[in-house]
């Protein structure tokens, strides 16, 4: 089996297929801190994307509440659990990726869900771990926390689903990393169900055959971001592409925030999948749980998103969250203001560090009458 | 089958008697080569019982798992399967049977369908035929695979909806498919707007398709073969036919008088067995009687 390069377990792994990055790669950047579990995200892409027939159980995209939330039900409990115990302790993983557990006969380890482990997509929505003692008051970390984690495809560099399907009917586009499932070839064996620990492919049993997130691949190849990120209310997600690694730029806002910022993780990296979805953690929650979820130096991005204030470059980049539905290439601070730009180097959106504030007299002179709202 | 743990013990007597069953019908079944017996008529011949049936030597064909293309099925749940063959000069046709105690046609997450295929060469030659597992290089195959959830279509007369596999489910508010003119509605349908034959509701149980290797199985631009599959007594019997002469490429001229080879694959959707999680025999000869 060919080695591959994979940079969030810092070491070479097998893959069944030659390591070939693409052009550019598709990412995201979710920070948990701001996610409300509102779920517009969800019915934006559900109407966008899932609307026909078979699709009626899909979520491409949910959100979910941890620890206690899954969808489908218990999705990364059954892998780990199946995965056993690793050594994710140093920035060098010890421990073996998915595909470097593959059963004789298997391409990854895996496993496929019940029907009805997708009859609960909101399960334990807002269950905290636990409940507060008499008397107890705010700490960091809290004592009893749950927090929300959104979830697409990650369009991994180096995905299962691709690597399980015995047809080739998955692909990775070079001109973008997003990863599809080519629709005229799928024969619904769901290999990628079963393969994917993720649990992104979904099986629909009108047209019997695989579906997953897109990547809103037509609004990405205009240079919109995705369904998911514009419609965010809370502008949790940035949407853009991220660099090989060793070529990292400075002013591109999604290399700057996983790769030299380091304030964003992700996914389950010791899967061995390369996920380019990545999530700034929660700061309110103890770090145990974050290390097996985000990795080993998830403490790390705690502490860099809690001096963001004093950081005018991370700043800049976290306010281009959400600030426009164009696909950031760069950014910069200048004057108290984070302005992103295109790949032309041209500026789409301006955000101030300080929201200016506006005050309105209670008497409006020029139609004579009192403000009773005036702030 | 998962759903039938339960009833474990009952399932498993149940199995022996159907298994009984199902050999009763085939006692004169041995190993050996097939004989496609000619018969009167005209057209595919799908009926699976009946006097086109009565005198056709049945064959038992060994199946094994598949342990060499990943993934491996290394307990593939069906030994053996029954074959005959006849033909009425147009059409030829073979006739499938072996046990299964769970008759799975329902296509859902862990839901997967009972399913036989028939694998001709497209063109046999003695010296050198091509892998009776999917074909090779330079070795192509014509493979027809009967599908128990495509027989339940047909059976029903329509094709699938949600409340086949959930009674209880409601439709969504709107379908973009219920507003917009068919051709509109294609790039909403997912596999089924592009015509992907194992999505489209057509006149066939039977996908006509073709392959040189593994993971190269490919649906043929014309589809021609047909069949009918019925699940009685506690097993399944098919019936796949197909012109002696087609039409369209990569498929096998079948003369009458002259000899070729054939192999078969089993899957038993209530172990979760599809695409490669099957079982599979090697070449057994078939002489097309004149």
């Amino acid at each position: 089996m060919p080695k591959v390069m994979n940079w969030q377990i810092g070491r070479e792994m097998d893959y069944p297929y030659e390591g070939k990055r693409p052009d550019t790669q598709f990412a995201m950047i979710i920070d948990t801190n701001k996610c409300i579990s509102c779920q517009t995200c969800t019915v934006a892409c559900k109407t966008t994307w899932t609307s026909s027939r078979g699709q009626e159980y899909m979520f491409w995209n949910n959100v979910e509440t941890k620890p206690y939330g899954f969808y489908p039900l218990g999705w990364d409990v059954n892998i780990l659990s199946r995965h056993g115990v690793q050594d994710i302790s140093g920035p060098v993983y010890q421990g073996k990726t998915l595909f470097e557990s593959a059963p004789d006969g298997s391409m990854v380890l895996g496993y496929l869900p019940e029907d009805v482990d997708y009859a609960h997509p909101n399960i334990s929505e807002d269950d905290s771990v636990g409940q507060l003692a008499q008397g107890a008051f705010l700490q960091m970390p809290h004592m009893q926390w749950m927090y929300y984690l959104p979830r697409i495809c990650n369009h991994c560099t180096y995905p299962a689903c691709l690597a399980a399907c015995p047809r080739q009917s998955i692909y990775k586009r070079p001109e973008d990393g997003i990863v599809l499932i080519d629709q005229s070839r799928c024969r619904g064996y769901r290999e990628c169900v079963r393969g994917c620990p993720y649990k992104k492919p979904f099986f629909n049993s009108i047209t019997r055959t695989s579906e997953k997130c897109v990547g809103c691949y037509p609004a990405v190849e205009q240079g919109r971001q995705t369904q998911c990120t514009m419609t965010c209310i809370g502008k949790i997600r940035l949407q853009g592409f991220i660099s090989p690694p060793g070529q990292e730029r400075p002013e591109n806002p999604i290399d700057y925030l996983v790769r030299i910022a380091k304030v964003a993780k992700p996914l389950y990296p010791q899967f061995g999948l390369e996920p380019n979805v990545y999530y700034i953690p929660p700061i309110h929650v103890p770090s145990p749980f974050l290390k097996q979820m985000f990795g080993a130096d998830v403490e790390q991005a705690q502490q860099a998103y809690r001096k963001a204030a004093d950081d005018k470059q991370l700043l800049a980049a976290l306010l281009l969250f959400g600030a426009t539905p164009s696909i950031l290439h760069g950014f910069r601070e200048q004057d108290g203001q984070a302005i992103g730009v295109d790949k032309k180097g041209g500026e789409l959106v301006r955000v101030p560090f300080k929201e200016p504030i506006f005050v309105r007299p209670g008497f409006d002179e020029q139609f004579q009458t009192h403000r009773s709202n005036a702030t | 089958m998962k759903r039938m743990c339960s009833t474990g013990f009952l399932a498993a007597t149940l199995s022996v008697l159907v298994a009984g069953v199902a050999q009763a019908g085939a006692q004169d079944a041995a190993p050996g080569s097939l004989q496609a017996l000619r018969v009167s008529g005209t057209g595919p011949i799908t009926e699976v019982a009946g006097a086109t049936w009565s005198q056709a030597k049945a064959v038992k064909v060994a199946l094994q798992p598949q342990v060499v293309a990943t993934p491996t099925n290394p307990n593939a749940a069906i030994k053996e399967v029954t074959v005959r063959s006849v033909h009425n000069g147009e059409w030829l046709a073979l006739l499938l049977e072996w046990p299964d105690y769970t008759k799975s046609d329902a296509v859902v997450v862990d839901g997967f369908s009972d399913q036989v295929a028939v694998e001709f060469p497209v063109v046999y030659k003695a010296d050198a035929p091509p892998s009776p597992m999917m074909g090779n290089a330079g070795g192509r195959v014509n493979v027809l695979q009967w599908r128990a959830a495509m027989q339940r279509d047909l059976d029903q007369g329509r094709e699938a909806k949600i409340q086949d596999f959930y009674p209880n489910a409601p439709d969504a508010d709107l379908y973009y498919t219920n507003i917009l003119p068919a051709e509109a509605g294609q790039p909403y349908m997912g596999a089924k707007g592009l015509g992907n034959a194992v999505s489209v509701h057509g006149h066939t149980p039977v996908l006509d398709m073709m392959a040189e290797g593994f993971g190269s199985l490919t649906t043929r631009a014309k589809q021609e073969a047909n069949g009918k599959g019925v699940y009685r007594d506690g097993a399944w019997h098919v019936t796949i036919t197909v012109p002696m002469q087609p039409t369209a490429d990569n498929a096998p001229k079948l003369e009458a008088g002259h000899s070729t080879i054939v192999a078969f694959a089993v899957w038993d959707g209530g172990s979760q067995e599809v695409g490669s999680r099957k079982a599979w025999s090697d070449w057994v000869g078939l002489t097309v009687g004149k």
